[in-house]
């Protein structure tokens, strides 16, 4: 009887002890008066970190655009999209049998698109115009493209309502231009301009995200024959395949180029440039302190040149390139993705100005106790519609007055002997 | 008075098993709240035994489960081990409002031998100091004159420290026993804070710990004399070096705090004890541990309890205790002294062919800081296990 009152009672001293461990941590509400301990002080200091900036223009590369900018707004930018059908099927199936392609019934540039928003949506009709652009020349130079763009080399068009610009557009084209081309088998490349009586930007699907413009060929009336559908195909460069792939299709700008002054640093943009800040940050801070909060401080310029008030988001984008990569063109390529780090993108209008804040303490904490050959201690701009809208935001940089250049705003913890009472 | 430990040779495997249990809780992490109790390097548990908690303390001089006074372990007839468990939960009032918490505490463990001719040998471990702790506060810090940040910022401390002794206790006579101790502080703090924004988009989180090792030593030595009806314990406990050391670099030194104490007990009774008794810390030598704002005082301890034989479960005596003790803790909150007044009960018997002690005691405290806007009341259940493998 003895032993199994002993058991219930060690029984009940092990639920007891376990009952024990379950503690209630939330308290506090007798400090500051009994805390022994108070709260670290932090430490905020403002510091002009940036020790060289600059702008590179032309990124992304040709062909690397996440869409296709086919922008016309007269003297001030006009571009224009090319896509490359290098190979052609030559064959269709009809009743699950191939036959080689005749006649063709109908064919069309199956175009995806980005629906404009209200605020940027066309206000008149616009009309995307196809052109037969291929050429034995450097077809990725606008001043060889651009002549090519004229009344005999079109092979299609067509004219769409503002309130039809949804997610795909259909645009025929010339069924003999695609007829000779498979027949021949030579490539096609076409060209496509947008027009409208008001200036006007679309954002055309390209082979980068997978989304490129399909040729639809539909060689037989009969229900039995199936469409070819043609996706967007370079050969050129041949036997470089790193550097045709990209070319299947691209923006070509044919004017409206502009530069970056050096006073100042800019983002987005025709052609798309990004910007590429170094820092370099006392090393008491960095590594001796715990850092809680990293800004990066710019002073936006006004730039009221195209779309002034359609606004973009930027991105603030670690650098990734070891010490190796001393080209800052290369450095720019070499970023991480927006959202790395805990880098959070600013939604800023061109025509914006004052002081913004890129909140960068996810990046600044990498640098702690790294040499800045390993954790390189910089930082990328870049746009979320590079290549794909002409709209520029425009920093004041390094070489600007002081009141307006790059700064670095630090709050930190520093270096505390706690927990002595 | 003291309970009698019959040897037997069953029930080992219950033993075993207890102890297997009990011991697996012992790392178990102990974590408390910004409070009265808890200043400085922390709340002083007493080093008492469950049993004499149930007494108030007053027979910490004469009880051999109370690491207290060596010369007591020459009462332990055969091998032993013992454990104990103390929640403590507690209400802490401010003008800010009532928190209220639960802190777990494992404050004492050890065990003995017999090794012939009145000498017995006991290893133990008992908390001196419990510092565990965790204060989580709102404010706003302005960073200028037009940028603020509102943050929470929570403080949290870990660990204790702790006296580890190696005893030896002896009865030359039967109306004489002393002992001696060594003993070694040791242990640490592990603090943490963290602190957390409202703005979580601008701002990262801060967390930083520390670890604070302990590292002194100290000797005890105690007498119990024994009459027919009067038993009278003293010991005394004398501090050497005691360091504060970060990782491996040293940041404060200090003398592990002298302690002296007696216990009259009236022993007229059968199987009871009837005791009164007093102790005096030298906290203040633990001043120079800490920062110069830490105020450490020196505290009379006393209490008055009761142990007396109740009813019969079987063979065994059921016992019946109450005390109360009035003490001074030994770190001021602000300038502001603390002390503490507790009402103690407790029963214990003995379980399993006497195999197994079960002691169990209820405290009620209630603390104060004369000056100062802000009581906290605790009740802290004891409950102890010894078991004779």
């Amino acid at each position: 009887m003895l032993k199994k009152v002993a058991l219930l009672l060690t029984g009940i001293a092990v639920v007891f002890s376990i009952a024990a461990c379950s503690e209630k941590l939330e308290a506090g509400k007798s400090c500051p008066l009994l805390c022994p301990e108070q709260a670290i002080t932090l430490v905020d200091t403002t510091i002009d970190a940036a020790v060289s900036d600059t702008t590179i223009a032309g990124l992304p590369p040709i062909g690397a655009e996440g869409y296709l900018m086919l922008a016309s707004h007269g003297d001030t930018v006009e571009t224009r999209a090319i896509i490359r059908y290098d190979t052609l099927p030559q064959s269709y199936t009809k009743s699950g049998v191939d036959s080689t392609i005749a006649n063709i019934d109908s064919a069309y540039l199956i175009t995806p698109i980005v629906k404009p928003d209200s605020l940027k949506r066309p206000k008149a009709p616009v009309t995307i115009e196809a052109y037969d652009v291929d050429t034995t020349a450097t077809d990725t130079v606008a001043a060889i493209l651009a002549p090519l763009f004229r009344p005999d080399r079109l092979i299609g068009s067509k004219t769409f309502a503002p309130e039809s610009l949804l997610d795909t557009l259909r645009i025929p084209v010339s069924t003999d231009s695609v007829l000779d081309r498979v027949k021949n088998g030579t490539k096609l490349r076409v060209g496509l301009r947008i027009v409208s009586t008001q200036g006007v930007d679309l954002r055309v699907g390209s082979t980068t995200l997978g989304l490129g413009v399909t040729l639809h060929i539909t060689a037989s009336k009969d229900t039995g024959a199936a469409p070819v559908n043609v996706a967007p195909v370079s050969n050129t460069p041949t036997d470089q395949p790193f550097l045709s792939g990209p070319l299947s299709d691209y923006t070509i700008v044919l004017n409206g180029t502009t530069r970056t002054p050096a006073i100042l640093l800019g983002v987005g943009g025709v052609p798309s440039r990004r910007s590429f800040i170094r820092f370099n940050v006392p090393s008491r801070i960095v590594d001796s302190t715990t850092i809680v909060r990293a800004s990066l401080l710019l002073t936006q310029s006004p730039n009221r040149r195209l779309d002034p008030h359609d606004s973009l988001y930027v991105y603030p984008l670690a650098v990734l390139a070891g010490p190796a990569i001393t080209d800052i063109s290369s450095l720019l390529q070499f970023v991480g993705t927006p959202g790395q780090f805990n880098l959070d993108s600013l939604r800023l209008a061109p025509a914006d100005s004052g002081v913004v804040s890129f909140e960068i303490v996810g990046l600044v904490r990498t640098w702690r106790g790294q040499s800045s050959t390993v954790s390189p201690r910089s930082v990328a701009l870049r746009s979320a519609v590079e290549g794909q809208s002409p709209g520029e935001i425009d920093f004041f940089s390094t070489k600007a007055p002081t009141a307006v250049r790059p700064r670095l705003r630090i709050t930190y913890v520093p270096q505390t002997s706690f927990g002595l009472p | 008075m003291m309970m009698q430990l019959v040897s037997h040779a069953t029930s080992r495997r219950i033993g075993a098993f207890v102890v297997a249990l009990l011991l697996s809780f012992v790392p178990a992490a102990v974590r408390a709240q910004a409070n009265l109790s808890a200043q400085g390097f922390g709340f002083p548990t007493g080093q008492f035994s469950t049993r004499t908690w149930g007494t108030g303390g007053a027979l910490a001089e004469l009880d051999p489960l109370s690491p207290v006074n060596s010369a007591s372990l020459a009462l332990i007839p055969t091998r032993l081990v013992t454990f104990q468990i103390e929640p403590e939960f507690r209400s802490v009032t401010t003008a800010s409002g009532t928190d209220h918490t639960t802190t777990a505490r494992y404050p004492n463990v050890f065990g003995a031998i017999p090794v012939g001719r009145g000498w017995v040998l006991s290893l133990g471990a008992s908390t001196l100091l419990d510092r565990t702790a965790t204060s989580v506060f709102n404010t706003t810090q302005f960073l200028t004159a037009t940028d603020s940040v509102p943050m929470t910022t929570q403080f949290r401390v870990d660990g204790a420290m702790d006296d580890v002794r190696l005893g030896a206790g002896w009865a030359p006579a039967s109306w004489l026993r002393v002992g001696v101790g060594a003993h070694a502080i040791t242990g640490h703090n592990l603090i943490s804070i963290t602190q957390s924004f409202a703005d979580s988009a601008q701002f990262a989180t801060f967390t930083q710990q520390r670890v604070l090792g302990f590292s002194g030593g100290a000797v005890s030595a105690g007498i119990q004399l024994v009459s027919k009806v009067v038993t009278a314990g003293f010991s005394a406990r004398r501090g050497g070096n005691l360091d504060l050391s970060s990782e491996d670099t040293l940041l404060t030194s200090a003398k592990v705090p002298n302690r002296f104490g007696a216990s009259v007990a009236f022993t007229g009774i059968a199987n009871s004890a009837i005791a009164v008794r007093t102790s005096h810390d030298d906290w203040s030598s633990l001043g120079s541990l800490g920062t110069p704002g830490l105020h450490a005082v020196d505290a009379w301890d006393t209490s008055v309890g009761a142990d007396l034989a109740g009813p019969r479960i079987g063979d065994h005596i059921l016992f019946l205790r109450g005390g109360f003790r009035t003490r001074t803790l030994p770190f001021q909150a602000g300038d502001h002294t603390v002390t503490e007044q507790s009402f103690t009960g407790g029963l214990g018997s003995a379980f399993a062919a006497g195999h197994v002690l079960g002691d169990f005691a209820l405290i009620h405290s209630s603390r104060t800081a004369s000056g100062l806007s802000a009581s906290e009341h605790a009740w802290t259940v004891s409950l102890g296990i010894s078991v004779r493998p």
